[in-house]
């Protein structure tokens, strides 16, 4: 389902030395797998979500999704992959502040071919158990709420890989649970392979693959050795 | 869910912020609107005008352009007036002769000399047949003689060039007691109704949403009937039969004065949206006889010099000595009684209270020469009717002026050369030097005159002042539209750091950078078309509650329905650009105002837009 190889991707400083982020040589997920991946910060846990979601290009590598190799694709083209085969749920929830939670699921088809199907946005709202909150503005819901429509708007399209990027990190603990259980299980009954980053070794704990990206990934692992090393 | 209502979503999102860009906006257009409507509907006026199918108005000599918009807009103070036989010149030969037969020289010529041949001894032979016969054969050659002195059995000077000519009368008012509001009054013929054309192409006439035009001499009313215009109708609430008096001058000023005819509104035009809506028609003839209305002959040396030399006419003393006028060709009387006579026509006409009490002078000016019911007293009043507005005694035409007369040049002439030929001719004092057929009126008595084409006037009007004005405002306002556009820009640009996540969102949802970057265009676009709309909406409330005070000022009707005429697109600024059908097509400038908008929302919107499409999501991504 998702194949990372050879990605190499650093970061232009204003002397313009390159500052390398990432440097991962293989890495892949079945289709429908749930993987998490842990790391502390700054080791290229986001960058790397962005680089396999398209949002930005690897400097070397390739970046397979669905079998379609990503990293060959135009900008826009890749836009195209992302809307129609990737879900994002982001730490900050990030839903758009004038839109209702029925209209934020439906923006989350707005960008996908075919046309958005308000049923579905509905249907998967009543799912999350937000369908009497269907025309609440982001401010009028919970915090735990909002992430749930997050999570609606990402499974929205039906894509083939569900990206998540702390999803916990901004919500009480007693919340925590319920929103790994949403994420987990709605991937499970749609068939959506999972990737999610946490910082929360009790997230972490509950996935039967765990990936460590300071191991993953060769910047982190060998700086950390130069660090052990002196 | 499309861009448009993303972005409608993002406008409602930032409130405040919104509402005054929209309402910037909405101001800008509102006073393009204005201006725009209120000068095409001046110009619809004033061009609509111009089609009524008169191409020439003849008046005294001055400001064409005064004339013309004392003529055909009933606005500005009025001019000087012309003699009434400058309207003759016009006429054909039996208008001529049933008018020139009413006047003072024709009865004097009419009473010498048909005394003369009976004081030179014609041999009278005896009996009744015989009576007859000489009547007759005196009738004939007095007839002859007149006919060949006054000029009666000739056409006009210009009546063979000339379709129609109908002559104005102007200075009055008529002043609602109600409101205040004061209408134009306009002395005018009956021909008013029928000759002059609405629409040169249909040739629709004048119409009648109630009652007919008034006549010239009505059993019921006299002289005294009057037609209005819809807004007169609307305004004051005046009906058929309701009768009302005319204000002497300009109704604001100290010496206005009401006059006691009483006038019978006997029809109520349709409307026309032009300023006759506005106005209150009266019959010329009753129109002349009113206080201040009649010329004095007191100072005219030369008709004075004519009636001594002709006819010196009677004048009988009334028991309270006034001086009443009884022309009598048959009785021989000094000249001075003569005169006191003439000038009874004026002061007779205009003191209807002393005539009343003294059954005032009074006389029928027959049209058959040998009949002339001249006679009044107190003793025969049912004989002899009060003057005012039982009057059936028409104002000898030496007497007479009238403002203007509109003339329609021959339908023949489809190149419209005489509409410049003509003008040019009466300019260069032709009516002065020419019109000398009038024995009571030699021509060093005549006042310059001048014509002048109403269509030449208004586009010179338009042509050096209106439309520098609306250009003026239509720039002054168009900058308006700028600044508001402008502050599109500033409102969408400075929303743009706070939008960074949103972009960033969207785009991580899959929206490509030409997808956020038509949304924030659309954003501007919609901004751009609400306060637009909203400004067209108050334009037009603007002109409909300016409406009031522009009728009144201007007499330009506006109400909210109103749109700017159209012009061919081929008009517009690159219209030459258009293929011909299109170029053809007419549409309202108003119609444009929102297209505009968009292109310049597009331009105004491109910077932020631009900056929308720049967004690095990974960095918004992770603020």
């Amino acid at each position: 389902m998702l194949k990372l190889e050879k990605i190499k991707k650093s970061y232009s400083q204003p002397d313009d030395s390159q500052v390398p982020i990432l440097d991962i040589p293989d890495f892949s997920l079945d289709a429908g797998e749930q993987v998490v991946l842990i790391g502390p910060s700054g080791c290229g846990k986001t960058t790397m979500l962005h680089t396999i979601a398209g949002i930005t290009n690897p400097d070397s590598g390739k970046v397979f999704v669905g079998g379609i190799e990503l990293t060959r694709f135009s900008e826009a083209a890749r836009d195209r992959v992302r809307a129609d085969k990737i879900g994002y749920v982001f730490q900050t929830f990030n839903l758009l502040q004038g839109f209702s939670a029925y209209e934020n699921v439906l923006l989350g088809m707005s960008f996908a071919k075919g046309k958005a199907s308000p049923t579905r946005a509905k249907q998967l709202l009543e799912k999350i158990g937000l369908g009497h909150r269907l025309n609440n503005k982001p401010h009028q819901l919970s915090v735990g709420e909002q992430q749930r429509v997050a999570i609606a708007r990402a499974l929205a399209n039906r894509p083939a890989l569900l990206l998540a990027d702390e999803p916990t990190a901004n919500v009480d603990p007693g919340n925590q649970s319920q929103i790994i259980d949403l994420i987990t299980e709605s991937c499970r009954d749609e068939n959506v392979a999972l990737l999610m980053v946490t910082h929360s070794m009790e997230v972490a704990n509950r996935f039967n693959r765990v990936v460590r990206l300071e191991e993953l990934n060769l910047v982190v692992n060998q700086a950390r050795t130069a660090a052990a090393e002196k | 869910m499309s861009v448009f209502k993303i972005a409608w979503r993002s406008i409602q999102h930032r409130g405040v912020g919104s509402v005054l860009t929209i309402l910037s906006m909405a101001l800008g257009v509102m006073m393009v609107v204005a201006v725009l409507s209120i000068y095409g509907m001046v110009q619809k006026t004033f061009r609509s005008n111009n089609s009524f199918g008169y191409n020439m108005i003849v008046g005294a000599r001055g400001g064409g352009l005064q004339l013309t918009m004392n003529s055909v807009y009933y606005l500005s103070q009025p001019v000087e007036n012309i003699p009434y036989e400058y309207y003759l010149a016009f006429c054909d030969q039996p208008t001529r002769e049933k008018e020139l037969k009413r006047s003072i020289g024709y009865q004097s010529r009419l009473s010498a000399e048909q005394t003369t041949p009976l004081d030179d001894g014609l041999v009278m032979p005896g009996g009744f047949f015989a009576s007859l016969i000489a009547e007759t054969i005196t009738e004939d050659v007095f007839e002859l003689h007149q006919d060949r002195a006054m000029g009666l059995g000739d056409a006009g000077l210009y009546r063979r060039w000339t379709h129609m000519a109908v002559p104005l009368a102007l200075g009055d008012s008529y002043v609602d007691p109600a409101s205040g509001e004061a209408f134009r009054c306009v002395g005018t013929k009956p021909s008013f109704f029928s000759d002059i054309v609405l629409d040169v192409d249909t040739e629709e006439t004048f119409s009648f949403s109630q009652g007919r035009a008034f006549v010239e001499d009505s059993p019921e009313h006299g002289f005294f009937e009057c037609v209005i215009g819809k807004t007169v109708s609307n305004r004051t609430g005046l009906k058929l039969g309701d009768r009302i008096q005319a204000t002497h001058g300009d109704p604001n000023a100290e010496s206005a004065h009401i006059h006691e005819q009483e006038y019978t509104i006997v029809g109520i035009l349709n409307s026309t949206n032009t300023a006759n809506d506005r106005a209150v028609f009266l019959n010329m003839e009753g129109f002349f006889l009113m206080e201040d209305h009649a010329k004095s002959v007191e100072d005219d040396s030369v008709l004075k010099s004519q009636i001594r030399d002709d006819s010196p006419e009677p004048v009988d003393e009334s028991p309270n000595g006034e001086a009443n006028l009884i022309v009598d060709p048959f009785v021989d009387e000094t000249f001075e009684e003569a005169m006191a006579s003439v000038e009874h026509f004026s002061a007779g006409a205009s003191k209807k209270n002393s005539t009343d009490e003294s059954a005032a002078g009074d006389q029928k000016w027959s049209n058959d020469n040998t009949k002339k019911e001249i006679a009044q007293s107190d003793d025969n009043p049912s004989v002899l009717p009060a003057v005012g507005r039982d009057a059936r005694i028409p104002l000898p035409i030496e007497q007479r002026e009238v403002t203007s007369v509109l003339v329609r040049t021959s339908k023949n002439d489809k190149a419209g050369v005489l509409s410049l030929l003509l003008p040019k001719k009466i300019n260069e004092g032709d009516l002065e030097t020419t019109l000398n057929w009038t024995p009571f009126r030699p021509e060093r008595s005549q006042k310059a005159s001048q014509a002048v084409n109403p269509v030449g006037e208004v586009t010179k009007l338009f042509t050096a002042f209106v439309g520098p004005i609306r250009n003026l405002l239509l720039l002054l306002t168009s900058m308006i539209c700028v600044v508001s556009a402008l502050s599109i820009i500033v409102g969408i640009y400075n929303s743009m750091n706070q939008r960074q996540g949103e972009i960033a969102v969207m785009r991580a949802l899959g929206a490509s950078r030409a997808k956020v970057m038509t949304i924030i265009l659309c954003e501007a676009i919609l901004l751009a078309v609400v306060g637009g709309f909203v400004g067209w909406i108050a334009g037009h409330g603007l002109n409909a509650a300016l409406g009031p005070l522009i009728e009144a000022r201007t007499g330009v009707e506006i109400g909210f329905f109103d749109f700017a005429p159209g012009s061919p697109l081929q008009w517009l600024p690159g219209g030459q650009f258009l293929p011909t059908w299109l170029g053809r097509l007419t549409i309202s400038p108003e119609f444009l105002i929102i297209p505009a908008l968009m292109i310049l929302a597009v331009l105004v919107g491109i910077y932020p837009a631009r900056s929308a499409y720049k967004t690095d999501v990974s960095k918004a991504l992770g603020k």
